[in-house]
């Protein structure tokens, strides 16, 4: 079925195909559609879902944890603040090895207030043991969820599916959304490892000494090494059923290309217009779209850039005093290769502003003219 | 379960930190620095029955029905429950700590019901087992003497009593009236001793029909004659016909013999003999005027009886000293002095001195002197020393000479049945001690309850059970929280005008349910009665309840030692003591 | 006096890592024999995050849900609707709270499940402070004790919360205090809490030996004389409505009650004057809302 929709209905139906059992969230712009959407679909009648309408995203999480603990399929979404208010039970969660899905609508944190797109409120998360997937359009952020209950499932660590604020929240695109019986073939009830039994009565998320933490620790770094491998299978069962699939990244422009434009997000389908506009042009550009920020895709990356000799890197999230977070990220998967292409770090885009086509080909043509970056952080399209 | 569980290899830990074992490998009584004990202490009722009853033993059973076990449980120690819960001035229930809560508990009025509801489920009186080769004899059958042909008995001695009267119970028949004890109480009570072997030869007087020399095929003797020998006034005209002895009168009521005395008696003395004697006369249709010299606090008869005896018609004239009986046949004319109290004597009584001149003249048909009893000294052995109007003995009731005895009034100024029973008790004791060659002071030391001189023979008898701890439990020791104030329970009287009416017993016996409600006031200090406070209130699970213990036990791998089952003991059962290091 | 009947199991096993003398452990055994087995209990961070013992062990004999110090309501709210999907509806879901995790931190998400009125049976173990994290205030700290962040010369200065009060105002079918001293009370509570279906709460006073500075064998006590002092009143209150008050027949001077903890011990006489109009205030308060 083909329908025109926005991200946050894509998200909903994301939740309806994955048959969550359990809903919490708490409303914040630019998420709230996807709530009020939700609570239609179960008031009406058509979502056999069990939604919490808890008084905080603090408690949205929790109850979560609760509900994923007592064994169920469990499902939240928000944004911004929201999310920063969540941060404590983020890591409870993938502590405690819960597969619970979030969305995140990527929207800026304040002060000063602002409700636009930016990815500081996810990217900031990235030290809490959730992998997170990131979407260019209304599609991948349906098929997204659905793959984040398989993968999440299999390797039992939370997933975040990220999009962004309005341009697709809020921004209705043609969807293909696949049949219910579809979407069971592809992903099976959920079976919980340590359901709660009261025939067998068990304590969770005991107190560790430091005796056995850093064992506990040691094995949410090795299930998130399965991811790559675990998110691939899934990815190309995904495509073998529905004939799309989305890769951790993805390398698209000129084959063996000099210059390479690294973006994640929306941002994305704005430099895939660039790019081809430049390789017209001539220029030696490819564009590499990162979809799964956690874990980063080191290898994934390292093996596409070959005979690169710069990397432009547009981050829409600033951790101040070192700059955009996935040029930092690249930086650091670079960083063992014999092999190292200069990074160009530019920061735009913060608290929703549009990163245009001429933004980002001024980005290109900057360091198409500079050997190496003029600093860690290059601003694009500030008022200087 | 209950293992310590350890992980080599991060591969062998589960995903996630759920509970793979519980924690009883954890010792936690190794935190503990102080340690809780189960202790059973004395109360100190008990310390105060001279016959010394295991009086909140037999409470505790009564209160949970067990009337047999608890009947049982006073005869351990005292052959006479029946007598003592009728005529025993308890003085356990001055010492009882309840009463510094509301009101003692009613013990005799227990002890009564237990003895009178008890021998109604259970005819069983206890077998002695096959007697031992030596022989007891034992001279008196009263309370002393028949207490300890009781225990010598349980002791397996072959026991025989003399008794100058033609019927046993020495005071208990001859002295104390009907209506304050039933003789088929004491019948009763008296055949249970016989039936345990125990020979009772009646009208034997020892010094009259019977001499020490006679005895020799006793390997030990008991004197236990009491005090029989009425104290005279020394006045004039008390020898003359008309004027009897309380006591005697007492006797020859006792013994169903009719006495010519006119209408208005006159009794001298203020003591239970004259309070008995007035009260017994009232039965008889006659007026009753006692004359006591001193007033009416000063006076050594029982409160209790003082009243009754009022109530039931008897006068008291206080500050009367008779000086003179006069007129020697017919009706008497009494000469008195008025009497004033000056400063206290050495018994801490206000002494009466008389008024000069203030002669006064009482009529009376006939006059009873009750002015208290002594010993008859005349069939005493050589040998056997007296001081103070007594036989003297030493510790263990044992007198100047080898294997004679001595105990009840004879040998003691405390003159109760209780303190009799006691003795009586306390020289079966001695006596199987010197018989087995055993150091009898030693052994009555070891057996006394609290600091003495109450004695317990359980111990002596049951080797191996624990003795009766010389603790003795405090009303600070106990904890009131668990306690709602409640009236004691006593036994109901008969109406006045139905009680002058004959020598029926004035008092009645506790129904049942009222016994369950006295006896469930009793706190039961020092006794473990498994209230459970203990159990409820350990924060580490550390009592056990054990089905074949009667008492709890701490479990001493895990209690930490805070001491709440010691505080939150309601009656003082658990002690506290610091670990040893 | 009347022998006091519990049940039987022990739901809290042996070795566990609490204080001697702890309140809190009575009340957690008491609370477990009146649950059973089939209880989900959840734990915000408090004390009874480490009593029951370092991984890999547990001395709970039921299943326990160990959880963020905010959020004991939320995830027991999950864990319900959780065995709910699952069609679940026998096994009791509950919460174990300190005072810290139900005055303080883990009001709001309370408040939210008292709101949605979630089937919840919510426990507030209140040892008048922050034990875990060594005695500091908490908003359940009485008013002039002694915490480490309220030093004998500024002792705390506001009077307690009234938990109650909130816990009433959000109508929820079934609210009642109790403590140790009173254990078939609290048991005969607790099992007419779990009979009832919606949000129940239930404030339990434990007193804490080393955090209120006395003896250990003085805890029952102390428990009983709070509410003989009035301190900490008995009552039930049904739907935000309803008040059944279980009125102590010994009613003591509250300066019986503090002057056996180390924690008042720095009160003058005019300072146990204070506290005992406090203590008559909010039991006349309390008549009144009875009243009405
Ligand atoms: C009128 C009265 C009322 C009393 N009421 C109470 C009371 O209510 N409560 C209480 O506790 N106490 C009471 N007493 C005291 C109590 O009765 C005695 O303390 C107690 O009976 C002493 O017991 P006993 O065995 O030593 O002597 P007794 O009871 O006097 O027994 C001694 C026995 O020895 C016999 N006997 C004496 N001489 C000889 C001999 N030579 N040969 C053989 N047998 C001999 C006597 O006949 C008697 O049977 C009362 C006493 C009297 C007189
Ligand atoms: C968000 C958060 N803040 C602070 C803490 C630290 N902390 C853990 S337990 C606790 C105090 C608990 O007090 P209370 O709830 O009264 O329980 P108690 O320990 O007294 O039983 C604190 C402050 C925490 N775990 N989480
Ligand atoms: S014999 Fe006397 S003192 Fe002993 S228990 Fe009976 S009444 Fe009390
Ligand atoms: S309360 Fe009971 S045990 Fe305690 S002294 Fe009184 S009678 Fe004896
Ligand atoms: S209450 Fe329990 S832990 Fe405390 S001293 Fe007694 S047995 Fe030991
Ligand atoms: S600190 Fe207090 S509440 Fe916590 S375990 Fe110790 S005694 Fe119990
Ligand atoms: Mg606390």
């Amino acid at each position: 079925m083909r329908r025109v929709i926005t991200g946050n209905q894509a998200v909903a139906y994301g939740v309806i195909l994955s048959r969550v059992d359990v809903v919490s969230a708490y409303p914040i712009t630019p998420q709230t559609t996807i709530v009020e959407e939700l609570s239609e679909l179960i008031a009406s009648g058509r979502l056999k879902t069990r939604f919490l309408k808890v008084e905080s995203e603090h408690s949205a999480m929790a109850a979560l944890i609760g509900a994923s603990t007592g064994g169920v399929r469990t499902f939240t979404a928000t944004s911004s603040h929201g999310l920063a208010y969540m941060h404590e039970m983020l890591h409870w969660a993938s502590g405690a090895r819960l597969p619970i899905v979030l969305v995140n609508v990527n929207r800026a944190i304040g002060p000063p207030w602002n409700i636009w797109g930016d990815q500081s409120d996810s990217v900031s998360q990235r030290d809490t043991g959730w992998i997170q997937l990131y979407c260019e359009n209304n599609q991948e952020v349906l098929d997204t969820i659905l793959q984040a209950y398989l993968i999440a499932e299999t390797v039992r660590l939370p997933v975040m599916v990220v999009l962004d604020a309005f341009v697709l929240s809020h921004t209705a695109e043609p969807v293909e959304i696949p049949s219910i019986e579809e979407a069971d073939s592809l992903l099976p009830p959920f079976c919980p490892d340590y359901p709660i039994d009261t025939q067998e009565p068990r304590s969770y998320s005991v107190i560790t000494t430091p005796d056995y933490f850093l064992e506990f620790r040691y094995k949410v770094q090795k299930a998130m090494e399965e991811v790559p491998e675990v998110a691939k299978k899934v990815d190309d069962e995904f495509r073998s059923r529905f004939g799309r699939s989305y890769g951790a990244i993805e390398r698209y422009g000129k084959k063996e290309a000099e210059l390479l434009l690294m973006t994640s997000g929306t941002v994305t389908s704005t430099s895939r217009i660039v790019i081809k506009k430049l390789m017209e042009k001539g220029l030696s550009v490819a564009g590499i779209k990162i979809k799964r920020f956690r874990p980063f895709p080191s290898e994934e990356i390292c093996e596409v850039i070959q005979g690169a000799k710069k990397i432009a890197v547009i981050d829409r999230n600033l951790s101040a005093g070192v700059g955009g977070i996935f040029a930092q990220e690249l930086r650091a998967s670079l960083y063992s290769r014999e092999e190292r292409p200069q990074v160009f770090g530019f920061v735009s885009g913060l608290g929703g502003r549009d990163i245009t086509p001429a933004l980002i080909e001024e980005a290109v043509q900057y360091t198409v003219e500079h050997p190496q970056p003029e600093g860690d952080i290059l601003w694009l399209g500030l008022k200087k | 379960m209950g293992k310590q569980i350890t992980f080599k290899r991060e591969s062998e830990m589960p995903m996630i930190s759920v509970s793979l074992g519980d924690m009883e490998w954890n010792k936690t009584g190794a935190w503990r620095t102080q340690r809780p004990f189960y202790e059973e202490k004395t109360p100190p009722c008990s310390a105060a029955c001279p016959a010394g009853n295991d009086i909140s033993g037999f409470i505790l059973k009564t209160a949970k029905g067990d009337w047999e076990g608890a009947w049982n449980l006073i005869r351990e120690e005292n052959p006479f429950p029946g007598v003592c819960g009728r005529v025993c001035f308890h003085p356990c229930e001055s010492k009882c700590n309840r009463g510094s809560f509301d009101e003692p508990i009613a013990i005799h009025a227990l002890e009564r019901f237990v003895a009178d509801f008890a021998p109604r489920l259970s005819k069983k009186t206890g077998k002695a087992g096959e007697k031992r080769k030596e022989k007891v004899a034992i001279i008196g059958s009263g309370p002393a003497g028949m207490s300890s042909a009781y225990h010598l008995a349980r002791l397996r001695y072959d026991v025989t009593v003399f008794e100058s009267f033609p019927l046993a119970g020495g005071m208990l028949r001859m002295g104390i009236p009907s209506y304050r004890l039933p003789r088929d109480v004491l019948d009763r009570e008296l055949s249970n001793i016989e039936a345990l072997g125990v020979e009772i030869r009646t009208g034997i007087s020892l010094g009259e029909h019977l001499k020490l020399e006679d005895l020799k095929d006793y390997q030990a003797i008991f004197l236990s004659t009491g005090a029989h020998r009425s104290r005279g006034l020394h006045i004039q005209g008390e020898k003359e016909k008309g004027v009897l002895s309380g006591l005697d009168l007492l006797k020859k009521m006792n013994l169903s013999k009719r006495i010519k005395m006119g209408e208005k008696i006159a009794i001298i003395g203020g003591g239970n003999t004259a309070i008995d004697v007035a009260r017994s006369v009232i039965r008889l249709g006659k007026k009753a005027t006692i004359l006591y010299r001193r007033s009416r606090e000063e006076m050594p008869a029982f409160e209790d009886e003082i009243l009754e005896a009022l109530e039931e018609g008897v006068k008291i004239r206080y500050l009367v000293n008779p000086i003179r009986v006069g007129q020697k046949d017919g009706p008497k004319r009494l000469e008195c002095l008025r009497m004033e109290l000056s400063e206290k004597d050495e018994s801490g009584r206000r002494r009466p001195v008389p008024i000069p001149h203030s002669n006064l003249f009482i009529d009376a048909d006939y006059v009873v002197i009750a002015a208290g009893e002594e010993i008859g000294a005349s069939f005493l052995p050589e040998g056997a020393e007296k001081r103070e109007g007594i036989v003297l003995t030493r510790r263990d009731g044992s007198t100047g000479i080898k294997g004679v005895f001595a105990g009840g009034d004879l040998a003691s100024n405390q003159r109760t049945v209780a303190h009799a029973i006691g003795s009586g008790k306390k020289a079966a004791m001695a006596i199987d001690a010197f018989l087995q060659g055993k150091d009898a002071e030693e052994v009555i030391i070891q057996h006394l309850i609290g600091e003495g001189p109450s004695l317990s023979i359980f111990g002596y008898l049951h080797p191996g059970e624990r003795l009766r701890n010389p603790h003795v439990v405090t009303f600070e020791e106990l904890n009131m929280d668990y306690f709602e104030p409640a009236k004691r329970q006593g036994e109901s009287k008969s109406a006045v005008k139905e009680r002058i009416k004959g020598f029926n017993e004035v008092s009645s016996t506790l129904s049942e349910g009222v016994a369950l409600e006295e006896a469930e006031r009793c706190f039961g200090c020092g006794t473990c009665n498994e209230c459970e406070n203990c159990y409820v209130f350990c924060p580490d699970g550390s009592i056990l309840k054990r089905e074949e213990l009667f008492s709890h036990q701490v479990d001493y791998d895990y209690c930490k030692g805070c001491g709440i089952c010691f505080t939150e003991c309601p009656r003082g059962a658990i002690s506290l003591k610091e670990e040893a290091k | 006096m009347k022998k006091i009947e519990i049940p039987p199991e022990e739901n809290l096993g042996h070795g566990h890592l609490a204080c001697a003398g702890c309140g809190a452990a009575v009340a957690m055994r008491l609370t477990l024999k009146a649950l059973g087995e089939k209880t989900v209990m959840v734990f915000p961070a408090s004390c009874w995050s480490i009593v029951p013992g370092f991984w890999p062990y547990s001395s709970y004999r039921i299943t326990a849900v160990h959880a963020g110090f905010v959020t004991g309501a939320a995830t027991a709210s999950g864990v319900r609707a959780a065995l709910d999907v699952r069609g679940d509806d026998e096994t009791l879901v509950a919460v174990w709270a300190g005072d810290g995790g139900t005055f303080d931190i883990g009001l709001q998400a309370l408040s939210g499940a008292a709101e949605r009125n979630e089937d919840l049976l919510y426990i507030c173990n209140d040892n008048e402070g922050y034990m875990n994290t060594g005695t500091q205030r908490s908003s359940a700290t009485p008013l002039l004790a002694w915490t480490t962040t309220t030093p004998v010369m500024q002792p705390k200065e506001n009077p307690k919360k009234d938990i109650m009060a909130i816990m009433a105002d959000h109508h929820i079918p079934y609210a009642a205090t109790a403590t140790i001293a009173y254990p078939e009370d609290l048991i005969r509570k607790l099992e007419k809490a779990k009979g009832i279906q919606g949000t129940r709460f239930i404030h339990l006073f434990s007193p804490c030996p080393p955090g209120w500075r006395m003896p250990s064998e003085q805890t029952i006590k102390i428990s009983r004389l709070a509410v003989r002092s009035r301190i900490f009143p008995l009552y039930e209150i049904e739907n935000g409505r309803t008040y059944t008050i279980q009125e102590e027949s010994h009613v003591v001077p509250v300066k019986e009650y503090l002057k056996l903890q180390g924690r008042f011990s720095h009160l003058t006489e005019k300072d146990i004057e204070t506290t005992q109009r406090n203590v008559d205030d909010t039991w006349e308060r309390l008549q009144r809302r009875a009243r009405c």
